[in-house]
């Protein structure tokens, strides 16, 4: 069983995200300071943390980049609503994923296991990935959705690649865009709109109201699966 | 006056001991040594009583020594050119050190004058430094006010209220005129000298606009003099610069209260944003595992939801109240918005059909997607509350811009009503059924202005709500 450590100074929120962990069948350890969370990861009985931004003792964005310096373990960051800046920051610094509080039990167990997925994949760049209904062949360029083949443009499909190797993880519209376009096009969001809208007409049942591909306002994009 | 005729009365007495003292010894003295004693009263007097009291020495000394000593004695009669040269020696002494006697006394005079016009300058100065800055400038008027007759400062920037403490039409000219040149004005100047107060620039001459010192005309009559009015001159820029000190202070002052409250209210929105959520979440959590299997808990849950986006409207409406809104522009795709929106109001009453016309081929549209993401929850949050059984969100493409219609089949927007609506707090008489915050049309208008977008409720061709808000479309070339 994988073991999550819970990092929040609020000790109902402890309760209540030992709870979520349990029920989505990992072992929850829960400590309410950054000290504490250190000495836990120096242990290596970790697997995943859920990371509360605002401890008492440390900046939570800081201990991420102290985290990311030696360990590759998946963080998944507990935040408010309102700060965009601090989510897109704390994923740029290196955490995987994060929920807004009041957070759902679900879309944070979620969250979870999509980033442990990535902690655990073997590295290589799997030429064969899938994702809910979409199939890709990254060396072929073939892509099926619901087993139906679907014609993509370069710049589509390159997109697409990069939201199914995320895996369900959100990226942001930097990263899409540093990764597809090149760094030079960090801010032309105007570039990944016009592509995730024709990726949505060929890949979703309703264009417009989309369930796989999810954007969340200010932040990024990520594949849900609608099943 | 009294020291001069008492210089006199010196003159005559030091005149009548040497003219007694000689006639007495003259057998002893001879002639010649007999008038060298005369130069002495004038000596004496000369110093201390200036040209007058010398010259009476000088010709009562002649006088005696004609009549007492000379022969024929007893007579003004002169013998022998040696006796007139006595006379005029005489005299010739006692203008001469009158003369230098005066420009000694005058010489002294001033640098006492500027001895005391340092002592009040430094008394002045240590006036102005001691204790609060506006105490300090009224401290040093009452000291002006003590020795130099009452003293007032007149305020440029408030001239037009002073108008009518006490000064006359006269006196405000020269006020004006000392005011927007630089000059010195009124009594005792040459500029309007007629007038009762006289007026001192406060600060230097090339500014173009100043605050006066106004003093008042000495009592008694007398004419201010030119010594004096220089003397105050230099106290009243002295006032000036206390005065720009204190008016620094007290920018400095306020912009330090101001930073504080801001402060205050960033701490405010962050400890809204930040520490409520907590509790919040914690309730939100524990009735999400209730909420499957009882009811009461489904409903607590909806609740508790509500509660989460009125505090969002709580925070928004002090950003919008603190002006801490700086919207970004970006390219934003509505569908986006308005799939984020749905998932955000999470379950909607089962009464409600949510019905969505939003076409996927619209264009970008251009704005700052997380406060547009807040205007969308508000407005159809709104018209959940109000509708009977629909709710619609559509857009369409409009020349530049997109529109974005909300609409419900609700009791509809009173036409009185549609500007009022977006007051915060507004509530429509008898239309509002259950509680919002009271803030989220107020909000929906505060971010919508932010961005340069323009909202309004509208007139619903069947009935009910509408809201109607304009988006500019995405400039660029599509690439």
């Amino acid at each position: 069983m994988k073991r999550v450590l819970v990092v929040d100074d609020e000790p109902a929120i402890r309760r209540l995200l030992s709870h979520v962990l349990e029920r989505g069948g990992f072992t929850a350890a829960a400590v309410a300071s950054a000290r504490e969370a250190m000495v836990e990861l120096a242990h290596d009985r970790v697997d995943a943390m859920l990371l509360d931004l605002g401890l008492p003792d440390r900046d939570g964005l800081e201990m991420i980049a102290a985290i990311r310096a030696t360990r590759s373990i998946p963080i998944v960051v507990v935040t408010a609503r309102g700060d965009t800046a601090e989510k897109i920051a704390a994923l740029d610094l290196g955490a995987d994923d994060y929920v807004t509080k009041p957070f759902d039990g679900d879309e944070l167990l979620a969250r979870l296991r999509s980033a442990l997925r990535r902690a655990g994949s073997s590295g290589a760049r799997d030429s064969a990935l899938h994702f809910g209904p979409l199939r890709m062949d990254a060396e072929r360029h073939q892509v099926t959705c619901r087993d139906e083949s679907v014609a993509l443009t370069p710049r589509e499909f390159a997109v697409l690649e990069a939201l199914m190797r995320a895996d369900g993880r959100i990226l942001t519209h930097a990263a899409l865009l540093e990764q597809v376009w090149g760094k030079a096009h960090v801010n032309d969001i105007d570039y990944l709109r016009v592509v995730v809208r024709a990726l949505r007409l060929k890949l979703e049942t309703d264009p417009s109201s989309p369930t796989l591909i999810r954007n969340e306002p200010g932040i990024g994009y990520r594949l849900v699966d609608p099943a | 006056m009294r020291g001069t005729s008492a210089s006199y009365l010196l003159a005559v007495t030091a005149v009548v001991i040497v003219a007694a003292v000689t006639s007495v010894w003259l057998q002893l003295l001879g002639t010649a040594s007999a008038a060298l004693l005369f130069l002495l009263p004038v000596l004496l007097v000369a110093p201390r009583g200036g040209v007058g009291p010398a010259l009476t020495a000088a010709a009562g000394g002649a006088l005696a020594y004609n009549f007492f000593l000379l022969p024929p004695r007893f007579t003004f009669r002169v013998h022998g050119l040696d006796n007139l040269v006595s006379v005029f020696v005489l005299f010739a002494v006692a203008l001469v050190m009158s003369r230098l006697a005066t420009a000694l006394k005058t010489r002294e005079a001033e640098a006492e004058a500027r001895a005391s016009a340092n002592a009040a300058a430094a008394e002045f100065s240590a006036l102005l430094g001691k204790g609060e800055p506006l105490d300090a400038v009224d401290n040093a008027l009452a000291w002006l006010g003590r020795d130099y007759g009452e003293a007032r400062i007149v305020a440029f920037d408030r001239f037009s209220e002073q108008q009518e403490t006490g000064f006359s039409t006269l006196d405000l000219s020269a006020a004006a005129w000392a005011m927007h040149n630089g000059d010195r004005t009124g009594h005792g100047t040459a500029i309007m000298p007629a007038a009762e107060w006289t007026f001192l620039p406060m600060s230097l001459r090339h500014r173009a606009s100043t605050d006066l010192l106004a003093l008042a005309r000495p009592a008694g009559g007398e004419t201010r003099n030119e010594l004096e009015l220089t003397q105050v001159q230099a106290l009243a820029r002295l006032l000036g610069q206390a005065r720009d000190r204190s008016a620094l202070d007290e920018a400095r002052r306020e912009r330090e209260r101001l930073e504080d409250r801001d402060a205050f209210r960033r701490t405010l929105l962050a400890s809204l944003a930040h520490d409520f959520r907590t509790p919040l979440t914690v309730v939100t959590g524990e009735l999400a595992k209730l909420a499957d299997t009882d009811e009461g808990a489904a409903q607590a849950l909806m609740a508790a939801r509500r509660l989460d986006r009125m505090m969002d409207d709580l925070v928004g409406a002090a950003r919008i109240e603190s002006g801490a809104l700086s919207p970004r522009s970006e390219a934003t795709d509505l569908i986006d918005i308005v799939a984020d929106v749905r998932e955000a109001l999470g379950e909607i009453p089962a009464s409600i059909r949510l019905v969505q016309q939003v076409g996927a081929t619209l264009p970008l549209i251009e704005a700052d997607p997380v406060l547009l993401r807040h205007i969308l929850i508000n407005l159809i949050d709104n018209a959940i509350r109000h509708a009977r059984s629909t709710v619609e969100i559509g857009a369409r493409a409009a020349g530049q811009s997109v529109e974005i219609i909300v609409r419900d089949d609700g009791p509809g927007i009173p036409a009185d009503d549609r500007a009022r609506i977006f007051e915060r707090f507004a509530r429509v008489e008898g239309g509002d059924r259950s509680g919002g915050s009271g803030l989220g049309l107020a909000i929906a208008r505060g971010f919508a202005d932010a961005m340069g977008m323009t909202i309004a409720a509208e007139e619903e061709g069947g009935g009910g709500g509408r809201f109607r808000l304009a988006v500019p479309a995405w400039k660029t070339d599509l690439r």
